[in-house]
């Protein structure tokens, strides 16, 4: 593995992507195909940035405060995320489209404020139902985050997790639940009708997409040494979004794609310095205008193809392009 | 404790006006499109930047700097639409493609200030100056109550802006288009409107909208960084959509909600939780009325 | 098409006309004694390379770009000066590789990973929040290079190992002193308190308000937050002025301050406001004017000082004649920072990393416009803090103001 890993840094280290980078990479392709089930079963939910968060602070207190091992905090996170998505995906899950978005979004900030002000809630606690008259109490820090994390996610953790999932994700879609999930997605009284469980395919991609964005929280955790309130905000919730949207959300490859390069542009663009914002936001502008259904679209490269011969033998000459 | 009561209501109010101007251009546009434009904030941060360096660089008034950053966004807004949106549409592409695409069409507006604030102010943040109007605040005292002019001159605007807004969507001939446009766009085009250029007009009126909340925005505050849209994005997403999506009033009515629980939180419940009040009470909104307080039900919307 | 390309090209010619437009002239220092550095402390070296490089992390996009512009235009600026001045030797150019962490914890760490394990950097100055360091100093430290903190005010940042050092006085080296100072001066009893509860530097601020108060049994009448780019402070305001304080403390960044102060006195609260070390830039006074008249702060960096170091008043000088705009604490420290770097490069005359640890470590008594600068054995600085009062338009140490008062109502 070892070897593998460094084959794969040696290539693209030219360009920018070291080690760390690449870990996120693959950290951020696994919060992809989270976003990538729900899109596929025509959910906009925006919520897996709050999931993340809840994956990521769960375990980095089980390593952290218990000595647990990362693989069983993962275990522990993600199963703590389904039982949090439930609830949440009973009620909100009626909501479609927009509203389903900003309800979700609204969860993401919920969990945000809660990480935020949760030790000044305990403090309160303890003050007047315990008398314990402290004047600070600290689990997760406020603002401040956890910190001192120890950084135990290894590259090939990703890696092998995302093989795993992969694996997984294929055998789901030739599945008879995969199906279920792209008729739901393309109407749901219609699936509902051929004897589709819509209630129950939505909430079970509901609570799966939970449970990935929740290991990639884990991992992320575990990668950054610090975990604070701010790094799961509205931001991050749409970067997730673009990762499986820039992808493309027709094959599983998609959102891996899109988490890759999304997350590997930035790095790479370091060698335009004050440029580099303005060429992140272009090629993010150019690739969704050019290649609208993603990234990993075979149709829409055909189309793009077609085209741009169609111009090439069509009108080989372009004079006054040039001139503004 | 009374002073102190209508003193938060004036608070709201004029803190309300603030969220209300910057949702009625969101809003439009998306009641006409269907789609959200997530670099309308970038366009009232531009709104801001370009007051800025009209009454500040150019040292012009007030009004000039209005007008100028009401043209500037509502052109930028313009350019929005032929690059980020419309190839989409005539490619035919979902409308959360259209979302990303605002996005990337953000991060580049955002750059492109940043730039520019360099090189005009050699940092990335600079104030309008003192004195573009009085600061002395209007005093109410028997009822304790203080209000700044610049204050005013905001809730003022939301509200001419407002009565404006309502009169060209439903008495112009322009109103009349884009309200079938947003209805139908396949019906709007047989019955010979050109669509396309519907289009151009809502942008064009959505990026002023958004421009000239920059300029009151910042009339208020007096410093403008690149940033400042990014604060209030989704407070206005919220706005409209608590409001109703597609619905100008409610947009303005959302604006006012979220700046009143904002408020009452700060003496309720204590500043820290102020956010996440406004979103548990969307989310039981949303429950109750998915289609928002004032929106029309409707199910075709993305 | 050609439209699209068009725009896009008409898009790309707009900043770069307003760049040849207003573009800043170069500018020539001619000092026979530089006003800063260890010129005879430490011999002109011998045994460096050509060219040094050094490594910057600073938050140059998104919201932090506002407090890291500043920085990397004082980084440079000081490494100009040392270049200028062959403060490390005849031909030996020092130079500055930038990188941007957008406030971003990952990018941070590509950052710092970048720097210090592909290009090979000397040594490292930032990353310019503490929630960066914390991600990204562990790869210094284990990587055996340098990295200073030139903004870190968070506990515990040097305890992440003997290569993490920082310059920038935490609030707990600031504030208790402040808060003495102006209890002693104004007689303070009963206060309101303010601040951002989403930033490690604003709640670190707090939190030793708070225990500076409590020591002084000084009444807290509550306690109102904000968050990181809030710009309406009214609701807060309104609910604490009510209360009627003898002084609102405010755990603040520039931004928000310059708000907040604003805010307070439309509200008509005329009472004096103490504020930390975010409060310490000149965008304080001009932005708020009047308005800033009896602002406490307690700093690093004595901007108002009467009688300021040599070095001071020329970093002052030269960065307006560069930049055209006042620096800020901010810019004070980073322009420490690099100071301090070319003073170990040069004291080690030695481009071995763990040689420049040493020699900066050592650093003694430098004087620098932080003051008479030092590191204590935890890597963390030690100079003289100073309460500052905003009076009549300028900020004046306190206690000159103080005893001025006594002495014209004697």
């Amino acid at each position: 593995m070892d070897f593998l890993i460094e084959a794969i840094l040696s290539v693209v280290r030219p360009i920018g992507i070291t080690e760390p980078v690449l870990q996120f990479m693959l950290v951020n392709a696994i919060l992809g195909i989270s976003m990538y089930l729900l899109l596929r079963t025509g959910m906009f939910s925006l919520a897996n940035a709050g999931f993340m968060a809840i994956g990521a602070y769960v375990s980095v207190l089980l390593t952290k405060e218990l000595d647990f091992a990362l693989g069983a905090a993962l275990v522990v996170a993600v199963i703590v995320c389904a039982l949090i998505a439930l609830p949440i995906g009973l009620p909100v899950l009626r909501l479609r489209d927009i509203y389903l978005a900003i309800a979700t979004i609204g969860f993401g900030e919920v969990v945000r404020i809660f990480f935020l002000n949760v030790d000044n809630m305990i403090l309160s606690y303890l003050n007047t139902f315990q008398d314990a008259g402290l004047r600070r109490y600290e689990l997760v820090g406020g603002g401040r985050g956890v910190r001192n994390v120890e950084r135990l996610t290894e590259t090939w953790h990703l890696i092998v997790f995302l093989i795993v999932i992969i694996f997984l994700l294929t055998r789901l879609q030739r599945s008879r639940f995969g199906r279920a999930m792209v008729a739901v997605r393309q109407d749901e009284r219609v699936a509902a009708n051929m004897g589709i469980n819509v209630v129950y395919v939505k909430n079970m991609v509901f609570v799966l997409s939970a449970m990935l964005a929740g290991a990639a929280g884990v991992f992320n955790g575990h990668l950054t040494r610090i975990v604070t309130p701010e790094m799961f905000g509205f931001d991050r919730a749409v970067d997730i979004l673009a990762y499986a949207v820039l992808g493309g959300t027709s094959v599983w490859a998609g959102p891996i794609v899109g988490g890759f390069v999304l997350t590997a542009l930035p790095e790479v663009l370091r060698r335009f310095n004050e440029y580099r914002g303005v060429f992140n936001g272009l090629v993010l502008l150019l690739v969704i205008v050019y290649l609208p259904g993603g990234l990993i679209n075979p149709q829409g490269w055909r189309k793009l193809w077609a085209s741009a011969r169609r111009r090439l033998t069509g009108q080989p000459a372009q004079p006054e392009a040039g001139g503004g | 404790m009374d002073g102190i009561l209508l003193q938060q209501i004036v608070n709201v109010i004029s803190l309300g006006s603030i969220y209300a101007l910057f949702a009625l251009g969101y809003s439009l546009v998306f009641s006409v499109l269907g789609v959200l434009n997530l670099a309308h904030s970038a366009l009232f941060m531009w709104g801001a930047f370009i007051g800025l360096l009209v009454t500040d660089r150019l040292e012009m008034p007030l009004w000039v700097g209005l007008i100028a950053a009401m043209i500037v966004t509502g052109l930028l807004s313009v350019l929005l639409e032929l690059i980020a949106f419309r190839p989409l549409r005539k490619r035919g592409a979902a409308r959360i493609a259209q979302l990303i695409s605002s996005i990337g069409a953000a991060i580049l507006l955002v750059n492109i200030a940043q730039l520019l604030f360099i090189r005009v102010y050699n940092r990335v943040e600079a104030a309008y100056p003192r004195g573009l109007v009085p600061r002395q605040p209007i005093i109410i005292e028997e009822l304790g109550l203080r209000i700044t002019p610049a204050r005013l001159i905001v809730v003022i605007a939301a509200l001419v802006v407002m009565i404006l807004l309502q009169y060209l969507v439903t008495r112009t001939s322009l109103g009349q288009q884009m309200r079938a446009v947003a209805f139908n766009q396949r019906t709007a085009s047989l019955l010979g409107i050109n669509v396309n250029y519907i289009f151009l007009m809502t942008f064009f009126l959505a990026g002023a909208l958004g421009g000239l909340a920059g300029v009151l925005y910042a009339l208020i505050t007096n410093v403008v960084d690149p940033f400042i849209g990014q604060n209030i994005a989704l407070i206005g997403l919220t706005a409209i959509v608590l409001g109703g999506m597609g619905s100008i009033n409610g947009a303005v009515l959302g604006g006012f909600i979220v700046a009143g629980i904002q408020i009452i939180s700060i003496d309720t419940v204590g500043s820290s939780y102020r956010d996440a009040l406004v979103f548990l009470l969307l989310f039981a909104i949303l429950l109750i009325r998915p289609q928002g307080i004032l929106g029309q039900p409707e199910s075709t919307r993305a | 098409m050609k439209k699209f390309r068009l725009i896009l090209s008409v898009l790309f010619i707009l900043p770069l006309i307003f760049v040849s437009v207003v573009s800043a002239d170069e500018h020539d220092e001619d000092a026979d004694t530089p006003p800063i550095g260890f010129w005879e402390e430490c011999e002109t070296p011998q045994n460096l390379p050509d060219e040094l490089t050094i490594g910057a992390i600073f938050g140059l996009s998104e919201a932090v770009a506002v407090y890291g512009i500043a920085q990397r235009q004082a980084v440079e600026l000081a490494v100009a000066e040392v270049n200028a001045w062959g403060y490390l030797g005849e031909g030996v150019t020092l130079r500055v590789q930038f990188e941007d962490s957008a406030g971003n914890a990952q990018q941070a760490i590509a950052a710092m990973e970048k720097l210090v394990v592909e290009d090979g950097v000397l040594a490292v100055l930032g990353p310019t929040l503490s929630t960066e360091a914390f991600a990204a100093d562990p790869i210094a430290q284990e990587n055996g290079t340098v990295v200073m903190g030139v903004s870190n005010t968070a506990i515990g940042i040097t305890d992440m190992g003997d290569f993490v050092f920082r310059n920038s006085l935490p609030e707990e080296a600031v504030i208790p002193g402040t808060v003495e100072q102006a209890i002693d001066a104004l007689g303070l009893e009963r206060v309101g308190v303010m601040y951002g509860d989403d930033d490690d530097f604003t709640i670190s601020g707090f939190d030793v308000f708070v225990d500076a108060l409590d020591d002084n049994e000084i009444e807290i009448l509550s306690v109102e937050t904000f968050a990181r780019g809030d710009r309406d402070f009214s609701s807060q305001l309104t609910s604490l002025i009510a209360r009627n304080p003898d002084a609102l403390v405010v755990s603040a960044l520039a931004a928000e301050a310059v708000q907040i102060i604003i805010q307070a006195r439309e509200f008509g609260y005329d009472g004096p406001i103490i504020g930390g070390n975010g409060f310490n830039s000149p965008a304080v006074l001009d932005q708020s004017g009047e308005d800033a008249e009896g602002v406490i702060v307690g700093a690093a960096w004595n901007i108002g000082d009467p009688d300021p170091e040599p070095s001071s008043e020329a970093f002052q000088q030269a960065f307006v004649e560069e930049y055209g705009v006042a620096p800020d604490q901010f810019a004070a420290q980073a322009y420490t920072g690099a100071w301090l770097f070319a003073t170990a490069i040069r004291c080690a005359d030695s481009d071995d990393r763990a040689d420049i640890r040493d020699a900066l470590a050592a650093i003694e008594d430098f004087p620098s416009p932080l003051g008479l600068y030092s590191f204590d054995e935890n890597r963390d600085p030690v100079h003289d803090p100073i309460a500052q009062i905003v009076f009549e338009g300028a900020f004046l140490p306190l206690a000159s103001v103080i005893e001025g008062a006594a002495e014209s109502d004697e």
